[in-house]
């Protein structure tokens, strides 16, 4: 699969932009949100990591530990971590 | 601050003129053409859009990538709540505030759909006709941080166990701080030795947990 056009290092990300990021999932967490389930996800490349949360789910088929992932959509910085919600993603092989 | 307004009706129109007083950069977005131009003239500095704030392009167009508040404020619960999920989810807002129209909806304005603070007016309204009717009970007025804390208010009657005492000797838990004593219509700012008297209306900021002690506490 060729790399996106978009694809930004996790590291050099901006907050608030649309952006492309890859990596390995090094975290999956069921995380409560206002007492609905959601699915934190931790995803980490070479830079960095950033967390992708899905809201309204414990599980997502195919997402997996050590899975590799591409997201797309608009982070911010939740302390010094960036967070996507509910971005698109697709699984890589 | 730049700030986007949803919905273009009084309440809308009225944060609207506020905020430009208080020298925030406004956009004020509203589908009907007719809303707008009937109205612009009035806000002057407010900054007028033709759209559906329940689209992406729209918001994109208004500048929500850089907006620092958004607050949908229409009549209708459904596109506020897909005002604010948009705010949030494409384009990372910080503070995401919703208006909540029938208070049966309220279950659903929190950070599942985006929603930093929610007002809902029959909800404030209630609270506020307790306040007026109940001396000596723990009346809630105003929930903040997601539901985690709330703003809570108790008129203290003559049987109150807090009479006489001063705060610092109350033993309130850590959870929980007065925020302000209002006595006969002086606020005075709560210190440690400040001693509360019968009719002191007693402002308090307190968390789930730590409520039923307050209460306890204040109105025995």
């Amino acid at each position: 699969m060729t790399a996106h056009p978009d694809l930004v290092e996790i590291a050099s990300a901006i907050p608030r932009r649309r952006i492309v990021i890859e990596g390995q999932v090094v975290r999956m967490r069921a995380r409560p949100t206002s007492g609905q389930p959601s699915l934190a996800v931790t995803i980490s490349d070479a830079t960095g990591s950033a967390t992708a949360v899905w809201t309204g789910r414990r599980a997502i088929g195919g997402v997996t530990l050590g899975r590799r992932l591409r997201v797309e959509g608009v982070a911010t910085l939740v302390g010094s971590q960036l967070e996507f919600t509910n971005p698109s993603y697709t699984l890589l092989p | 601050m730049k700030v986007i307004i949803a919905g273009a009706g009084s309440v809308g129109r009225y944060m609207a003129g506020q905020l430009v007083l208080g020298g925030h950069e406004v956009t004020l977005l509203d589908q009907d053409p007719n809303v707008l131009s009937r109205h612009a003239a009035l806000a002057a500095g407010v900054n007028w859009a033709q759209g559906d704030g329940c689209e992406i392009d729209t918001l994109a167009r208004i500048g929500a990538a850089d907006a620092d508040v958004v607050a949908a404020v229409t009549g209708d619960d459904e596109d506020n709540l897909v005002i604010s999920l948009l705010a949030k989810q494409e384009f990372g807002v910080p503070r995401v505030v919703a208006r909540v129209n029938n208070p049966n909806n309220e279950w659903m304005f929190t950070d599942m759909w985006g929603v930093d603070v929610s007002v809902s007016t029959p909800h404030l309204l209630t609270g506020l006709v307790e306040e007026a009717v109940s001396v000596g009970s723990f009346v809630r007025l105003l929930t903040l941080a997601q539901g985690k804390a709330r703003l809570a208010e108790v008129t203290l009657a003559d049987n109150s166990p807090a009479l006489g005492q001063e705060i610092s000797r109350l033993g309130l838990p850590r959870e929980s701080t007065i925020v302000a004593v209002l006595r006969t219509s002086q606020v005075v700012v709560p210190r440690g030795d400040t001693v509360l008297h019968a009719g002191d209306e007693v402002m308090v900021l307190v968390t789930g947990e730590s409520e039923p002690d307050v209460r306890r506490i204040l109105v025995g």
